[in-house]
């Protein structure tokens, strides 16, 4: 009874299909390009990765209750603002107090949103669209001009940049990475073995039959924009540490990077399906394409962002068509099971 | 007569504005029986059960259950009193696999989703019901039968006590309202109170043990059915007494209009050859999942007909799209009056000039109010569609005007071929009479009529010849002194030849 | 039809209502803010928006959203510059920037209109990508220098005291106006809107439709990137960045659901005179461009969330209403019983 076919299903295919992607372009690089399968290129994508992936993961949350939330680029910036004067200020604050105070910051940027978006029914696109203008007009305010330099934090947070958590022959893993891989593992489970999990998927699935059939889905929503928030937050705090010297347009564009790695990672811009790792595959493969095609094709940066929107419209492309094409495929034994059964 | 009701709704009243939706009505559902509602659209059934899922709240009355008054505020509430309903579409996660559909809105199982466990249980909830369904496969493609099946089984999974069941056989083939009946026989026997509602009265005598039927918001009869005959039901229902089948004028010309040979789609159907004259009539008759309604869209160029001719005075004709269609004088009036047949927020006139909008400019492509207008009120008159101004939104009118705006807005297309899918669904006696009117009208003025319908009684009634389709093949063409209920039926679950 | 009609009138009323609260404000604290020239000024710092914005009213109530207007006006700025910069004539490089824009347009018309893909990724995809178009062509140069005569076109008065935009404007909204309201591809736009279904059925080209539509915007899209080189006097690769914002909330706020299918330009236009001219009683007052932005967003997110928290009070108001009626009828029964 229980075929391949009942078990693996069309939506997994797709991060099947992204790593094979991956996989492919790897090949193809590091036969094209000298020194590309080097451990520089993987630092470079690890560090890129790991901020946009963090960001990533909390945008699925929001996607798959059919919201977005195009505010988190804001919210990485102001994060990363807040939290870097604060330790500029009191240099003794514990990295843990660090962290908490970026994580709880996020968090209260994602409730506004959230409250907004799940209790007071205004759609999502126009309250972060919306908010991404406030929390940036926030920042700056704050920031009056200023700007937080390298030497004016801590010097533990400068390191976790460059650390080596642990090395496999080069390549070396850097905690920023390490985070954002861990945040990635526990949400995939979150996802897939809880009821909240579950909820955020029934919710985006069909929000009509959420509010009939009594799923708290006000306080589902809301809870997404919270930890989407509180995710940004963490990715304001990996941007800190990551770059050090923070301006009031830090972060800007990353809510369209997230975007970008979430509709490239194959989660339904309409709710419903999709994964956290299939997002961090979508970002990990759009900064492994801009890296590699630069490259090889030896054309500037400009091309960087013609490139990534080229992309976008492919994923959403393939996304619809083929995944389409997939479901008719494996529909059709069922189909013709059932018709057999009636007969 | 069995011991004292699980749920008893007592002296319910509700007003919705200027309507009074239910007026003083009282029901008592019995653990083990089915309890059958009967009443015409806006009898006040689907508040009652709106009222019993704690949708609605009552104005006035009393809900007990198991006789203590209980306040049902919302659709979890009912829930966890044990009152779970089932419609006619199942609101499925499309998204979710059939297990988690069943399991998705239980509280209080931890935070955790223990997936072999739940698996299990859907597999033998599911096995109770006996039915097999994969209970790993997502919902999205599960035919409307395995989604009704798959709420069942929710219901049973939250020990349900009252089951409402509103229309659930509408979209089911006779096969699968069979496996249905099954299911609830089986859901009785286990002490189930079913409230089961529906418009076929032949399933309703074969299920119920007890009919009840509303009329105006109030109930009107209440007998245990061995009591109740159908012309009785029929006649509580309409206040009158049945209608006898509609006499057709004989319209039908000699000139053939339109000659389809073979005509297929791939994956919906194949193989179907007929003609139609001016002037007739032709039914279209089959179970659901026979693709009549393919076979509409195809002549109208929705989802064009990738093999066989179609002939049109003469002409062949390739059509791939509507416009096409158009222009050969094919109209096609959809079942989905709401979905796909009118824009609900525009006003009357807006959508009976919406095919034709290009005769209501002017050069510029400026709209030619005036002409509009005209238009407008001839139809309103012509078809006696009920509204204060033809500026009215379509929305607020009711079933049978509604199919009358869309009636209109199709013949001022002036179709030589007009397709009706399902022209009566829906709506009230009194419209129906006015919409049979009216088909045989316009076959009297020459129009080929091709009348796709699930009522049986109204295609023998309406049709100079019957087609008989069954899942994508043509069975069977009748002529009107051949086509009996019997002979229809029998080619349409598939027996080639029972005369 | 009258309740709508109530509606409507209601939301442009409370628009109008704003709008005679920020020019009171405005005339009082700055005395200059009534004179025509600030006026015209006003209209002239925005006018590349509000053409746009005029083009996202039938976009939005299409039931689509272009959110790559902005890069495409980017787009178009740099190509003018940059074949201008190459010797082209001014002439020959603006029309190519116009039909560069119209190609966007086209382009993102297909992916929706054809292929079915959602308008707000696909035009996600044009944001950033046609933004790249403009980066690879222009990099990190700014160019300026153009024809005195081209400069003048965004700044010069043309007729009375009124500029060539200006007047472009006042011409476009009109033709708006008479096109959404009066024509038969306005009534198609509203019923795509609502319910793009009925309208195939009822025979109508719906990806036609909307192919039209996209290239409209992009078109115009294009020319309002023109007039902004014009009046700016110099181009660079992050032009016209970020005014999708501001686009998209003069739409929203007049009244046009993002949904589709309702909505008008009556209240796109006060909508888009509210936001200018709390925009110029701001930079009266000296508040920055970014904190204008920051209110702006306030104003978006509070157009919609207002009517939304009054209604839910008056639904929570009438269940109270019931309630008390029930408890007074639960008395009455216990009293009898």
């Amino acid at each position: 009874m229980h075929t391949w076919r009942q078990r693996i299903r069309p939506e997994q295919i797709r991060e099947l299909s992204l790593i094979g992607l991956i996989v492919i372009a790897l090949l193809i690089f590091g036969w094209q390009i000298e020194n590309f399968l080097s451990a520089r290129t993987f630092n470079r994508i690890t560090s890129s990765v790991a901020i946009v992936g963090m960001v990533a993961i909390g945008q699925t949350l929001v996607v798959l209750t059919r919201n977005i939330d195009l505010s988190v680029g804001s919210i990485v910036g102001f994060t990363a603002y807040f939290v870097g004067s604060q330790l500029a200020a009191n240099p003794g604050l514990p990295p843990v107090m660090a962290v908490v105070l970026a994580v709880l910051t996020g968090g209260t940027l994602g409730l506004v949103n959230g409250l907004i978006v799940a209790y007071g029914r205004v759609p999502a696109i126009i309250t972060t669209l919306g908010t991404l203008a406030i929390y940036r007009m926030l920042l700056i305010n704050y920031a009056n001009a200023r700007t937080i330099t390298v030497d004016s934090l801590p010097s533990w947070v400068v390191e976790l940049s460059r650390q080596t958590l642990f090395a496999i022959g080069d390549f070396a893993v850097r905690p920023l990475f390490a985070i954002t891989i861990v945040a990635v593992i526990g949400f995939q489970f979150v996802l897939a073995y809880t009821v909240f999990g579950r909820r955020l998927y029934a919710i985006g699935s069909n929000p009509e039959a959420a509010r009939f059939a009594g799923l708290p889905a006000q306080r589902t929503v809301l809870a997404a924009f919270v930890l989407c928030g509180m995710l940004a937050g963490m990715a304001g705090f990996l941007f800190l540490a990551r770059f050090g010297n923070i301006t009031a347009v830090a972060g800007q564009g990353i809510e369209l990077e997230s975007v970008a790695a979430v509709v490239v990672g194959g989660v339904n811009t309409f709710g419903g399906s999709g994964t956290v790792l299939g997002a961090l595959l979508g970002a990990f493969l759009i900064d492994l394409l801009g890296q590699g095609l630069l490259r090889w094709l030896g054309i500037s940066e400009f091309w960087r962002d013609a490139l990534l929107g080229l992309l976008i419209l492919l994923a959403v492309a393939s996304d619809s068509v083929i995944l389409g094409w997939l479901r008719r495929v494996w529909a059709a034994p069922a189909l013709r099971a059932e018709v057999s059964n009636e007969g | 007569m069995q011991g004292s009701p699980v749920l008893e709704m007592r002296d319910i009243s509700r007003r919705f504005g200027s309507t009074q939706a239910l007026a003083g009505v009282s029901l008592r559902l019995y653990p083990g029986e089915v309890h059958a509602l009967l009443g015409e659209n806006g009898a006040g059934k689907s508040t009652l059960i709106k009222i019993m899922t704690g949708v609605h709240q009552p104005d006035s009355g009393q809900i007990l259950l198991d006789g203590r008054p209980v306040r049902i505020s919302s659709t979890l509430e009912a829930q966890r009193l044990g009152i779970a309903a089932i419609y006619q579409e199942p609101l499925m996660y499309p998204d979710l696999n059939v297990a988690e559909n069943i399991f998705i809105a239980h509280a209080g199982r931890g935070p955790l989703v223990n997936w072999g466990k739940m698996y299990r249980e859907a597999e033998a909830i599911l096995a109770q019901l006996d039915v097999r369904l994969d209970v790993r496969q997502p919902a999205r493609g599960l035919s409307v039968a395995a989604q009704q099946t798959v709420e069942i089984a929710k219901a049973l999974s939250l020990q349900v006590r009252v089951l409402i069941m509103d229309e659930p056989t509408a979209a089911l083939s006779a096969h699968e309202v069979e496996q249905l009946f099954a299911i609830v026989r089986r859901l009785r026997a286990q002490g189930v109170a079913i409230l089961f509602i529906s418009h076929r009265l032949e399933e309703v005598f074969e299920i119920a043990d007890r009919i009840t039927v509303f009329r105006d918001g109030r109930l009107i009869s209440s007998a245990p059915r061995a009591d109740v005959t159908v012309e009785q039901a029929i006649r509580d229902m309409a206040g009158r007494s049945v209608e006898q089948l509609f006499p057709r004028r004989h319209t039908v010309r000699d000139e053939t209009l339109v000659q389809v040979r073979d005509l297929g789609r791939q994956g919906a159907f194949h193989g179907v050859s007929f003609d139609v004259r001016a002037g007739e009539v032709l039914g279209f008759a089959g179970l659901v999942g026979a693709r009549r309604t393919d076979v509409g869209l195809a002549l109208f160029g929705i989802a064009p007909a990738d093999r066989g001719t179609i002939t049109i005075a003469g002409q062949p004709v390739r059509i791939a799209h509507p416009r096409q269609a158009m222009r050969h004088g094919i109209a096609y009036v959809s079942e989905d009056r709401r979905g796909l047949g009118l824009s609900l927020p525009m006003s009357i006139a807006a959508n009976i000039t919406l095919p034709t909008l290009r005769r209501y400019l002017n050069p510029l492509g400026l709209l030619r109010r005036p002409a509009e207008m005209a238009t407008a009120e001839e139809f309103r008159r012509r078809l006696a569609i009920r509204a204060p101004s033809v500026e009215v939104e379509v929305g607020k009118l009711s079933g049978g005007n509604q199919q009358k705006v869309m009636l209109s807005k199709w013949l001022n297309t002036r179709p030589r071929l007009l397709i009706l899918d399902e022209p009566t669904r829906g709506i009230d006696v009194g419209a129906k009479a006015e919409v049979h009117q009216m088909i045989d009208d316009l076959a009297a003025e020459g129009i080929a009529i091709i009348l796709i319908s699930s009522d049986l009684p109204e295609v023998l009634a309406m049709s100079d010849r019957v087609l008989v389709m069954r899942e994508g093949r043509q069975m069977a063409i009748f002529d009107r002194h051949e086509a009996t209920q019997e002979r229809v039926l029998a080619a349409a679950m598939g027996q080639r030849d029972a005369a | 039809m009258k309740a709508k009609l109530r509606r409507l009138l209601s939301w442009e009323g409370l628009l109008l209502a704003i709008l005679a609260l920020v020019v009171v404000v405005n005339a009082n604290l700055a005395p200059a803010y009534l004179s025509l020239n600030n006026q015209i000024n006003l209209f002239q710092l925005s006018i590349e928006k509000i053409i746009v914005a005029l083009v996202m009213a039938f976009i939005i109530i299409n039931g689509e959203i272009d959110l790559s207007v902005a890069s495409v006006m980017g787009l178009a700025a740099c190509i003018v510059a940059v074949l201008f910069d190459r010797g082209v004539p001014m002439e020959v490089a603006i029309v190519a920037a116009l039909l560069a824009g119209a190609l966007c347009g086209a382009f993102n018309g297909f992916w929706v209109a054809y292929i079915g893909l959602p308008s707000l990724a696909v035009t996600l995809a044009g944001m950033i990508g046609f933004r790249g178009v403009a980066r690879i062509l222009i990099e990190d140069r700014s160019i300026s220098g153009f024809p005195a005569w081209f400069t003048a076109l965004g700044q010069q008065p043309l007729i009375g005291p009124f500029p060539f935009s200006l007047i472009l404007f006042a011409l476009l909204f009109t033709l708006a106006l008479i096109v959404l309201q009066y024509s038969g591809v306005g009534r198609l736009v509203y019923v795509i809107g609502h319910n793009a279904a009925v309208a195939r059925y009822s025979g109508i080209d719906v990806p036609r439709l909307k192919l039209g539509l996209f290239i409209a915007s992009g078109f115009v899209a294009a020319l309002a990137g023109v007039l902004l080189a014009a009046r700016l006097g110099a181009v660079r690769g992050n032009t016209a960045d970020g005014f999708e914002l501001d686009i998209i909330t003069m739409v929203l706020l007049g009244g046009v659901s993002i949904f589709g299918g309702t909505g008008n330009l009556a209240g796109v236009g006060l909508s888009i005179l509210v936001i200018l001219n709390l925009r110029n009683g701001m930079s009266l007052l000296n508040v920055t461009g970014n904190v204008q932005t920051g209110v702006v967003g306030m104003l978006l997110i509070l157009s919609v969330l207002l009517p939304n928290l009054a209604q839910m009070a008056r639904e929570r108001w009438q269940r109270r209403a019931v309630q008390r009626k029930e408890v007074q009828a639960g008395v009455e029964t216990s009293v009898s019983s």
